[in-house]
């Protein structure tokens, strides 16, 4: 991107710039007559000036302009006009100010919109060359780059320069001209008055910039404040567990309140600037005309000045300042977006960016990887000193290599290899290419790293793990192509690829569509170990629109089978099946009345008695009062129970119901009914109060709240809630013959709650949803549903064992001809990492294999690399390969 | 059976006798209630102790694992306390405990029965003063043996 903001804005509008700035031209002559016609209208149409002399007619709609009188001072006729009778000459003229309104009207709109336009395209271009720069970040730069500012950067202060760009050049030249001719007007005037007047205005141009420099030397430091700001916010959330770890909130409180202060400090300072400069600039607009009264007046009494000569002065100086104002104020607005700019642009220009011809990504060579992989005497170092010192070694390919030894070196070694460290010395081949000349998109296409920190994008499981797979967007998922898309994306340096589009490579892994793709990723992480929580994760997930009719069936089908088999066990008592008809004694009263689930966020007492459905189903069945009763039973054995145990106590949020925060306003609550009865309660304690009830479970609290009787209107609520939200409302029901699309597939398969104090209820209800699964065959579709789990922000529901084996699984399902693992199957643990590299290098023995791994386990490897501090030795044992091959053929 | 009946149950307990009500309630609250089937394991031998029972209803039988097979070494009936030494000594279990006919028992979880030791004294004095009988009573025994 262009140092110079102008150059930036100038070399990529510099078309529509010039079509804003012709059109806002071309607009003028029809301005300057809007306001002359309201003059002709008064002076010819309604005083009669067209019609002295006993003129019956007078001609209007006349077009003509007048030569200068050095050029003769003809007049020029282009249109004669029409004769017209003192009324119609009126309308006519009348008519012809409405008809200028218009034009002038859309005039002002079309600028505003090209105007629009081209601002919001320039923010497009340049918020994507932005994110371009930082696509290119190389990852020494990344170490010092924080990514909550960069965003900020991005989002919030390119903005105001988006606004600017669109009066970038259009307005001064605009303003310019204005000011120029009401200037040039003066000077033709009186020479004197017009020098006056432009002193005036040279010390405004001259000492009001000069003020506002230090206006925005502070707003450049408010920038980078509150920049760093979003970073400290950012850092704080992410850190928030070392933040409550080490007690630092006081500290962090602290901070965060400095900063805020310095921010407002700085603010302040601003205001006070810009106001002291806003009154320096109105008292100098003052006293032009106070200089041409005084000065002026005594001119004329002097009798060398004509007075007639100062009046048209005085009234062309009216002109001046208007333009001259919006110019010194589009002067301020571009020293502020220009320091926005530059301080943006300072932050996107780190030293060294990965070329631009690394990132072609048509630049991608095909076919296997090329041996044989040569290291020619590698060093590589950090700011702390050597790394790996002179390593040389030469191997055909495929290899399966083992990095070991103590220190950082093995870990560099394997980020060398993958291009996560591009400073180093030597040379490292693959073949004929240089790895440091490799284009990414080769890379890509052959090279896979798994490390130990990985990055999850928020999204499914799935999507994680085709991320690799999304090469092109794929021949034959073309949709309708959106021209104007396309079009502006031309306009403003956009890429023109649709990603709404399939963009997944299936051929690469030799599946046929999103089906078959899907048994190609839980092959994948079967392999990395992770098919046991994927069958979990599906447990937990949600039925979704992928999931196909005949697994739906099939599901329903083993939530039948569970049934029987739960029916048969332990007197039947381990699982109380959801009945419409019946109440569920181990399920929350809450559950009990809606019978379903939301079909977004939760159901929890609290929300519940916010809606208005809910609450009415309560009145229309009169259990409010009941429930009201209850909820205070609740609240006075909890009080009771609860009362000796200080605040905090951890046994409080573990059983009791109410929040240890709220236990002395529920006490006083209690006390209060105590004295002054039911009748005391207010509406909100009321629905407090019932959230109690909502929460209780009689089986699991033994308050003995709950008889026949009260579970039979309980069910009639239940009946009303349904009538009164409607099948289609933000409830989904239960269903015994369908599956509901609101809960997890585990509580779709039991439909029901198992039941509390049954012993170890939870663990054989787990075994029989196994067996069942396992006997209708749908395992693989409670997998697919696991595919469909959501990780998160940068993974977090998964746990840190499955992150790393996620990442792993994205790369083998890429089909890497080198995969380079840099510790992620030793942070499995010894005997499971063993198993998943053998699994690896079962699957694809004709790909390399590059592992950072424990000593232990560097035996089934042909090359070992052993790292004693920055030296290395290389032990190659190439029987083991042919080996390890031969084994593989064999089975 | 609500939480009063359990509460009157725990009373019977020797090392709970002299307890606040107010504490029976809420060592009861806190607790879990229990069904297991004849045969079923409350916990077997070497595991780790991890809660005490008070049996409701019903029998549960002491079983020891001998190198001649298991043996049955005696039975708790209901109001009796099983499977507190584990939890206060904090060792694996010393026998395997196995229902004998459905029983009903309360589950007082270990870290919940140590929490309620730690806030109120007069429980910890009370199981104290329960433990301390005990080794009287074992001290008499030895002395008895030895004779």
């Amino acid at each position: 991107m262009d140092k110079s903001l102008f150059r930036y804005i100038w070399t990529h509008s510099r078309r529509d710039q010039l079509v804003i700035f012709a059109v806002v031209i071309a607009q003028l002559p029809f301005y300057f007559w809007s306001l002359e016609l309201p003059k002709r209208i008064v002076n010819e149409a309604i005083s009669g000036g067209a019609f002295k002399n006993g003129n019956q007619t007078a001609r209007a709609l006349d077009f003509g302009f007048s030569l200068p009188s050095f050029l003769g001072g003809a007049k020029v006729v282009l249109f004669e006009g029409i004769e017209f009778e003192r009324v119609g000459f009126l309308f006519a003229l009348s008519g012809l100010f409405l008809a200028l309104v218009l034009v002038n009207g859309a005039f002002k709109y079309w600028i505003n919109v090209a105007k629009g336009a081209l601002g919001e395209r320039m923010l497009r271009r340049m918020r994507f060359d932005l994110v371009s720069i930082a696509l290119r970040f190389t990852p020494d730069t990344l170490k010092r780059v924080k990514p909550s500012e960069t965003a900020t950067m991005i989002k919030d202060e390119v903005e105001p320069i988006g606004g600017f760009i669109g009066d970038a050049f259009v307005q001064p030249l605009f303003l310019g001209t204005q000011a120029l001719t009401a200037m040039t007007f003066i000077m033709v005037q009186n020479v004197w008055l017009g020098l006056i007047a432009g002193s005036i205005v040279a010390v405004q141009f001259a000492v009001i910039p000069r003020l506002r420099r230090v206006q925005i030397r502070l707003g450049r430091q408010r920038q980078l404040a509150s920049r760093q700001l979003a970073g400290r916010v950012a850092e704080i959330v992410d850190g928030m567990e070392a933040v409550h770890v080490h007690n630092a909130t006081r500290w962090e409180r602290a901070e965060i309140g400095h900063r805020l202060h310095y921010l407002f400090d700085l603010r302040f300072r601003i205001y006070k600037w810009k106001f002291m400069v806003k009154f320096l600039n109105n008292l100098l607009a003052q006293i032009t005309p106070f200089l041409f009264y005084a000065i002026g007046g005594y001119l004329a009494l002097q009798g060398r000045l004509d007075i007639g000569q100062l009046v048209a002065v005085i009234a062309a100086y009216k002109d001046l300042p208007p333009p001259l104002k919006e110019l010194i104020d589009w002067d301020q607005q571009r020293l502020d977006v220009q320091v926005k700019y530059e301080q943006v642009l300072e932050q996107f220009s780190p030293e060294s960016l990965i070329p631009l011809e690394i990132q072609d990504p048509s630049a991608v060579v095909e076919g296997p990887l090329e041996g044989p992989l040569v290291i020619e005497n590698l060093h590589v170092y950090d700011a702390h000193g050597v790394l790996i010192e002179g390593l040389s070694l030469k191997t055909d390919l495929p290899v399966q290599m083992a990095l070991i030894g103590d220190g950082p070196a093995p870990s560099v070694l394997a980020r060398t290899l993958s291009r996560r460290v591009l400073g180093f010395g030597g040379r490292i081949l693959f073949g004929e290419t240089d790895l440091v000349r490799m284009t990414d998109a080769t890379a890509g296409r052959h090279i896979a790293y798994a490390g130990t920190d990985p990055v999850l994008f928020p999204g499914t499981v799935r999507d994680n793990l085709v991320y690799g797979l999304r090469r092109a967007p794929q021949p034959g998922s073309q949709a309708e192509a959106d021209r104007r898309r396309v079009l502006e994306a031309r306009r403003t340096g956009n890429p023109e690829d649709d990603p709404t589009l399939d963009w997944l490579d299936y051929e690469w892994v030799e599946a046929t569509g999103p089906h078959d793709l899907d048994a190609r990723l839980i092959e994948a992480l079967e392999i990395v170990g992770m098919r046991g929580d994927l069958y979990q994760l599906g447990l937990l997930g949600y039925i979704d629109a992928a999931t196909p009719e005949e697994d739906i069936e099939r599901f329903i089908l083993a939530r039948r089978k569970l049934e029987e088999r739960f029916e048969g066990m332990e007197k039947g008592r381990l699982l109380e099946t959801f009945d419409p008809e019946r109440f569920t004694r181990q399920a929350t009263v809450a559950e009990n009345i809606l019978f379903g689930a939301p079909r977004s966020g939760t159901a929890s007492p609290a929300a519940l008695m916010e809606d208005q459905t809910f609450r009415d189903a309560l009145d229309d069945t009169d259990l409010t009062g009941d429930l009201v009763s209850i909820g205070l039973r609740i609240a006075q054995e909890m009080t009771e129970i609860f009362r000796d145990l200080p605040p905090g106590h951890p046994l409080f949020d573990q059983f009791s119901f109410i929040a240890a925060d709220d236990i002395p306003e529920f006490d006083a609550l209690v006390r209060r009914i105590a004295s002054k009865g039911e009748r005391s309660l207010k509406a909100s304690e009321k629905a407090r109060l019932i959230g109690l009830t909502l929460a209780y479970v009689e089986p699991r609290h033994r308050l003995g709240l709950i008889d026949a009787k009260l579970e039979e209107r309980l069910l009639q609520a239940r009946a009303r809630f349904r009538e009164l939200s409607g099948e289609d409302g933000p409830v989904a029901f239960h269903d015994p013959a369908a599956l509901n699309l609101a809960v997890s597939l585990k509580d779709n398969l039991l439909f029901g709650r198992i039941a509390h104090g049954v012993a170890d209820a939870e663990r054989k209800v787990m075994h029989e949803i196994m067996e069942v699964v396992a006997e209708l065959d749908l395992k693989e579709a409670v997998e697919r549903i696991g595919l469909g789990y959501r990780v998160g922000p940068s993974g977090r529901l998964l746990s840190a064992a499955q992150r790393i084996k996620v990442n792993l699984a994205r790369c083998v399902v890429r089909r890497p001809e080198l995969l380079v693992i840099d510790g992620a199957t030793t942070a499995l643990g010894e005997a499971e990492g063993a198993k998943v590299l053998k699994r690896i290098v079962e699957m694809r023995p004709q790909a390399s294999l590059i592992a950072v791994v424990r000593e232990s386990a560097a035996d089934t490897f042909d090359m070992v690399i052993k790292f004693d501090g920055t030296d290395a030795t290389v032990e190659d044992r190439p029987g083991r390969r042919d080996r390890t091959v031969q084994e593989v053929a064999a089975q | 059976m609500t939480l009063e009946t359990e509460v009157q149950a725990l009373r019977q307990v020797p090392m709970f006798r002299e307890i606040d009500p107010a504490r029976l309630k809420l060592l009861a609250f806190t607790s879990e209630r229990v069904m297991f089937s004849s045969g079923q394991h409350f916990f077997a031998q070497g595991d780790p102790s991890d809660a005490a029972y008070v049996l409701l209803q019903g029998k549960a039988n002491v079983v020891i694992q001998t190198p001649n097979g298991p043996l049955q070494v005696a039975q708790f009936s209901s109001n009796d306390l099983l499977g507190e030494m584990g939890i206060l000594s904090d060792s694996p279990r010393s026998a395997s405990i196995v229902a004998d006919g459905d029983v009903t028992a309360l589950r007082i979880d270990k870290r919940v029965f140590l929490e309620l030791l730690g806030q109120f004294p007069q429980m910890s004095v009370a199981v104290m003063r329960e433990l301390a009988k005990r080794l009287e009573r074992t001290n008499a025994k030895l002395a008895e043996l030895s004779a």
